[in-house]
């Protein structure tokens, strides 16, 4: 069959919710994947298998190991390892340009990135929705907060969220399941930055990982690496969560190994009518037809669709008469913080890996007298306290029978927290097709984009303040970091993996790909609702809002649709 | 065909089925065939691909006076030799490698194989001392330790990643629930792995 209501190109966090709500709503829906398939349980092939059992112990591959030779970008990110190495890309089959040092870290399959996300979710606020308009960076929003809060509570009751409430108007509460527990070192340093800072909070990180059974994934058992994929489907992606929702409606198809060459335009109805698919295996094209086209392949995916989807009407990209299309690209910059030793609590300590850290919420320019001067808008931390393991045996002195006694006992206790900043659109922050092809003929991308004056500006008090909070908790040998080199690797562009913006939603047509519904200014039929479609980047982890922006841009295409007017 | 060796074939299956089909048919095939062998994982034979004979045992020796023996197995019993000949083989570049070969080339120069255990001690304390000097500075160590430093390293890495050092001489964290914040024996506890 080649005919359906409605087309989603891309199977991750987005084109997931996208499946589900369409599906749901009644619509026979087609979900296309380049990557391949990956089954739920059945290909989760490496989890909870013991270090011992990988001949390289579960190395972190590093660029220019062997066993990362395929993976030249994707080894930059220190999620990178031996034992999850398949669900990232081979990089000599995934090409694009940097023309600045950026790192596009793609997971090409069936479920996409959401089998190896960071599963930390935060609600943005109308401080985020508003900060394009106040400060005049960026256009403005075309929706507020409570546009999206209702949004927010439908997914967070479908995903569970486990968190604590803290009543902060820059972080709005979710419904939460109960929160996991913070450990003895992270306790001290909550209590001593509390104390210090009144208005600074720090939290346990508000996680799509469940606490408590929710429609029959079970709760966490805390074995640790959720990147390798969960049996009990306690994390949230899109193969425990909403590819089974929309399967169990009997109206999803979902075909893997299909790359989108373009989206297909009819210029004599001003509708998108399908798209044109390449097999990665045989290479062979196919076409597929559809009322609807989502389009949720990733920020950057998404814009190498559009981009190559020209017509007489749209020479440079479908509903790119704005020609902001691949513009005001964003990521959060962050590798930069401080860490440090807390004395004593060597009576305490913790059981399980908890696949999560403590959350210091913002707390800069929130329109008080913490306002800054030197940068526009904030950041947030993301960190952990423990105890030092066996590893510190190799930096220090002593080896033989006394050093193996040592190391029976754990270490002294060590605090780090990361900052997590934002970053200001910008038109020269870009994605443009080249003029070299990939194997399947398809242009790729070019990609232009560096951190800003802002940004930079930023960094030095991400990294002071982090070293004047854990110093006034009393933390000991505190010493700030920052892994930014100018023009180099370390903190470039895209390693936060939180690639957006380059099909922003925006009020005029003349300046944004979107409106308030996701959908494009110039083509009714055609939505975007992936990370693409941001207009700023807030300093919060995105995937929530990328979530709720789809199921509120599903609801309306389907009423859309019944009203006639697609 | 025994039976014992038939519930072995389904136990192999059941493995690869787990492993979602990763082990192939001529593995399944190689391992079933060895009917003697007490164990799957033991069923191909290992041999160093890197280390000559004579550089396996230096690095088993200079790894065991690291991690020995003690009431749990050490860094020999654990084969922690076997790990770095597969670092050595399948994860370090070449120059890496190569480093590292010369850092074993050196001591062996010293006749470290022939030396008593004691003489060997006593030559790693040197090694170690001029490694990890008192005023910790850390933007240089000294270079010409660094082979010694990498030594310890691969073996507390081979050793407390091995089942022996992390389930016998540590303790493997259990999954099942979270307990953030327990008490903990000032002494005779273990870490987790």
């Amino acid at each position: 069959m080649t005919s359906y209501d409605a087309i989603v190109i891309g199977s991750g966090i987005t084109g997931g919710w996208a499946a589900k709500e369409l599906t749901e709503k009644g619509l026979r829906t087609l979900v296309i994947e380049r990557g391949r398939n990956v089954v739920h349980r059945k290909d989760y092939i490496t989890e909870h298998k013991p270090n011992w059992q990988f001949p390289l112990r579960n190395a972190r591959l590093s660029v220019g190991t062997k066993g990362a030779e395929d993976y030249p970008i994707q080894a930059r990110t220190n999620q990178f390892r031996e034992s999850n190495k398949h669900f990232f890309v081979n990089d000599h089959k995934h090409p694009y340009i940097e023309e600045k040092p950026f790192t596009w870290i793609q997971g090409d399959q069936v479920g996409g990135k959401s089998l190896i996300w960071g599963r930390q979710v935060y609600r943005w606020s109308d401080l985020d929705f508003e900060a394009n308009l106040r400060d005049g960076h960026g256009v403005d929003w075309p929706i507020r907060y409570a546009d999206i809060a209702p949004w927010y509570g439908y997914v967070e009751r479908f995903i569970g969220v486990s968190g604590e409430k803290l009543g902060l108007p820059q972080l709005p509460d979710g419904e939460f399941q109960p929160p996991m527990e913070m450990n003895a070192g992270e306790k001290f340093v909550k209590a001593g930055i509390e104390q210090t800072f009144p208005s600074r909070h720090v939290t346990i990180g508000r996680v799509a990982i469940l606490t408590q059974p929710l429609h029959g994934r079970l709760p966490c058992h805390y074995c640790g690496p959720c990147e390798r994929g969960c049996s009990t489907g306690s994390y949230f992606s899109s193969q425990s969560s909403t590819l089974p929702a929309a399967q169990a409606t009997g109206r999803l198809t979902i075909v893997p190994d299909s790359i989108v060459h373009s989206v297909l335009y009819d210029a004599s109805k001003n509708r998108v009518t399908g798209v044109s698919v390449l097999d990665t295996n045989t290479k062979a094209t196919r076409e597929y037809h559809a009322r609807v086209v989502f389009v949720c392949a990733s920020a950057l995916g998404t814009a190498r669709i559009l981009l190559n989807s020209t017509s007489v009407r749209f020479p440079n990209g479908l509903a790119n008469s704005s020609g902001v299309l691949g513009h005001y690209l964003m990521d959060h910059h962050f590798l930069v913080g401080a860490r440090g030793g807390i004395e004593g609590l060597l009576d305490r300590y913790y059981q399980g890996n908890r696949p999560n850290g403590i959350y210091i919420p913002r707390f800069r320019n929130l329109g008080d007298d913490a306002s800054r001067r030197d940068y526009l808008r904030g950041f947030g931390y993301q960190g952990g306290a423990s105890r030092q393991g066996w590893g510190r045996g190799s930096d220090e002195r002593g080896f033989g029978a006394e050093l193996k006694r040592q190391l029976r006992d754990p270490g002294h206790w060590s605090i780090g927290i990361t900052a997590f900043g934002e970053c200001l659109p910008r038109e020269d922050n870009f994605a443009a097709l080249s003029d070299q092809t990939d194997e399947f003929g398809i242009p790729v991308l070019r990609i232009h984009c560096t951190w800003g004056d802002n940004e930079l500006a930023m960094r030095k008090d991400m990294a002071a303040s982090a070293a004047e909070m854990l110093e006034a908790a009393g933390v000991k040998d505190v010493r700030t970091y920052d892994a930014h080199r100018e023009g180099g690797l370390g903190a470039e562009p895209g390693l936060g993996i939180h690639e957006m913006g380059t099909a922003r939603m925006g009020r005029d047509p003349n300046t944004s790909v979107l409106n308030a519904y996701n959908q494009a200014h110039d083509v009714p039929n055609l939505f975007v609702t992936d990370g693409a479609c941001m207009a700023s980047s807030s300093c919060v982890n995105p995937s929530i809002t990328y979530m709720a922006l789809t199921a509120r841009a599903c609801d309306y295409a389907v009423g859309e649709l019944k009203r006639g007017n697609l | 065909m025994s039976r014992d060796s038939v519930s072995r074939r389904q136990a192999l299956q059941q493995v690869a089925m787990l492993l979602g089909g990763a082990i192939s048919a001529p593995t399944l095939a190689g391992a079933l065939s060895r009917g003697t062998r007490p164990a799957w994982a033991t069923s191909r034979q290992w041999a160093p691909r890197t280390l000559s004979p004579a550089q396996l045992e230096l690095v088993a020796t200079i790894a065991e006076h690291i991690i020995p023996q003690t009431d749990t197995p050490g860094a020999r019993g654990a084969g922690v030799h076997r790990f770095v000949d597969t670092l050595l083989s399948d994860h370090y570049p070449p120059e890496e490698r190569d480093r590292f070969l010369a850092g074993l080339a050196d001591v062996q120069g010293k006749h470290f194989l022939e030396a008593t255990p004691q003489q060997q001690i006593a030559l790693l304390k040197a090694m170690d001392e001029a490694a990890y000097p008192p005023v910790r500075i850390d933007s240089a160590r000294p270079p010409e330790t660094w082979f010694f430093r990498r030594m310890k390293e691969v073996t507390l890495v081979g050793y407390y990643t091995s089942e022996i050092g992390a389930s016998r001489e540590l303790r493997v964290n259990p999954m099942g629930t979270f307990l953030g914040d327990i008490p903990f024996p000032a002494s005779g506890g273990r870490e987790w792995s």
